[in-house]
């Protein structure tokens, strides 16, 4: 076990990352052309699933800084400009719900409430106290769930583009900034699991407890069930399941996870 | 006047140094006292993260134009971190993430409550806590602005002049967005009132001040509001807040200096 930075070398650079940050994607929507070319109930369902997802990036941002991770200063950094990202993708896709004249509410209705994920409903109060336990380990169980969630999204931005044509340019860019969201959590997930025996415990448990995608908690129950059904539902969603199952349990110290997130993406 | 959320955050930019000429301070290095108030200034931006997770532990966040705002200005928090961090690394000072992280590790007891007291806080008074934070926020930014006005004025560097101008700039925004908004709920709420001059007259410090060594809050203090000068923005600062409805006659600002025995 070596403390990170003396052995491991970051390949990812986060000021860099944050210098060339993407902000509006407004001026690359062409919203005549969407309108014109329509997109179908399921496209539309899913984009408003995705923006809620997106928006609800500030309720993340809260859980993850009442606990030691919002110490980590180069966490931090990398936080400080996926909300931004976040921000703007998820304006993105309220101008494309705009452009076809769609419903642009958030989504609401009962809540799907399993005792499995009722740690992820937790407040802030019982975070925090649960965070100030565990330490600075969580930091790991933070950035791999955050990986996962992130991996998921990307699936789901794919789906999105098959099943509208007029989104495949916004969908590929939506997917790059994804891209690199995926480097760094994964980069800080495998360095974070790597150096400790309690980051990995703690993160199993943070892997057992999690709703799927992250926020889902605060999706209506039957958005959440289309959600699963539309990206993971049939052949090339179980696949896709699968892939981020395998990619999980290559992560140092965690195997049986994988099956378990690959089986619960899609119930 | 309302503030405009969809202006700021499409105009929202990390601020920019690359077209301004650092390597002057090979030839002109800024002086000692001039670095440790960069310094202590820098760390204060970069700590913006911390403050967000205190706002975000209230109920006030859910609202899409308080969220907004909050995304936008917690990067710009952090440019002015990195941007200052540039001006440091010319005069050999090394601000990186591993030194961050140990300045907040070393909080220790009191960061790890602060977002349950706050949350906590938050559930018992619910709404009216929300003026707090945005009259607390306000009474920041506006001092936030002065400084580096005055460190631009002090120092008269050209470039650092500048660097510090596009910093302050920024800062008048969210100056607006926080007067804004504590304006629109305290003007509504005379508990909102009673509980935003209790917190500010009872526990508000300059900006920094609990995060870092009282050291350096004096050292901050004096070298940019010593004086008549310094005592003369302190007080146009004082008079911004004391215009908050509910917040009439306070010195908060004005009263910290004299608790430091800062001489005007």
């Amino acid at each position: 076990m070596t403390p990170r930075g003396t052995t491991a070398v970051d390949e990812f650079d986060v000021r860099e990352y944050a210098r060339t940050a993407r902000g509006s994607h407004r001026a690359e929507i062409d919203g005549e052309a969407i309108a014109e070319a329509g997109l179908t109930p399921d496209a539309v369902h899913l984009l408003r699933v995705l923006r809620d997802l997106e928006r609800g990036t500030l309720d993340r941002m809260r859980n993850l800084l009442v606990t030691a991770t919002h110490k980590d200063a180069r966490v931090t950094a990398f936080l400080a400009t996926w909300a931004f990202e976040k921000y703007w993708v998820a304006d993105a896709l309220d101008v494309v719900l705009g452009a076809v004249g769609a419903d642009t509410t958030p989504l609401s209705g009962p809540l799907r409430k399993s005792a499995t994920e009722r740690a992820e409903r937790r407040g802030p109060v019982r975070r925090a106290l649960a965070g100030n336990i565990a330490g600075e380990d969580i930091v790991a169980g933070h950035v791999t769930t955050g990986l996962v969630d992130e991996l998921i999204t990307q699936v789901a931005y794919r789906r999105l583009g098959e099943a509208a044509a007029a989104l495949t340019s916004l969908v590929a860019t939506l997917i790059a900034v994804k891209d690199r969201h995926v480097a760094f959590l994964a980069e800080e997930a495998e360095h974070k699991l790597a150096a400790s025996a309690r980051a990995v415990r703690l993160t199993r448990k943070a892997l057992a407890q999690a709703a799927w995608p992250i926020g889902a908690t605060e999706i209506p129950a039957s958005d959440r069930t289309f959600f699963e059904t539309f990206v993971f539902g049939d052949a090339e969603g179980r696949t896709a399941a699968a892939r981020i199952g395998e990619r999980l349990a290559a992560l140092p110290g965690l195997g049986a996870e994988g099956a378990t997130v690959t089986a619960r993406l899609a119930p | 006047m309302a503030f405009d959320i969809d202006k700021y955050t499409t105009n929202s930019a990390a601020v920019g140094w690359s077209d301004l000429d650092f390597d002057v301070f090979d030839e002109h290095p800024l002086p000692e006292n001039t670095l440790r108030t960069l310094r202590y200034m820098c760390d204060i931006e970069y700590h913006t993260t911390c403050y967000l997770r205190d706002l975000l532990t209230t109920p006030s966040h859910n609202e899409p134009e308080v969220g907004a705002f909050m995304t936008m200005w917690n990067r710009e928090e952090f440019w002015h971190g990195e941007a200052l961090a540039a001006v440091l690394a010319k005069h050999g000072i090394t601000v990186d993430y591993d030194v961050l992280k140990a300045t907040r590790l070393k909080l220790g007891w009191k960061d790890r409550l602060d977002p349950i007291k706050q949350s906590v806080m938050g559930g018992l008074v619910g709404n009216d806590f929300v003026a707090v934070h945005m009259s607390w926020g306000a009474a920041n930014e506006w001092s936030a602005n002065a400084a580096y006005l005055r460190m631009a004025e002090l120092e008269g560097n050209p470039v650092l002049a500048e660097l510090l101008k596009r910093i302050a700039k920024q800062e008048t925004r969210h100056v607006a967005f926080y007067a804004s908004q504590a304006r629109d709920r305290l003007k509504d709420s005379k508990k909102a009132q009673k509980l935003t001059r209790f917190a500010l007259s009872r526990f508000w410090g300059p900006v920094g001040s609990g995060v870092q060594d009282d050291a350096e809050v004096t050292h901050v203090m004096n070298h940019l509001f010593a004086g008549p000068e310094g005592r003369k923005l302190v007080r146009d600062v004082d008079s911004h807040i004391a215009k908050l409805p509910g917040m009439e006659g306070l010195t908060i600002v004005e009263d910290s200096l004299e608790k430091r025995g800062i001489a005007a």
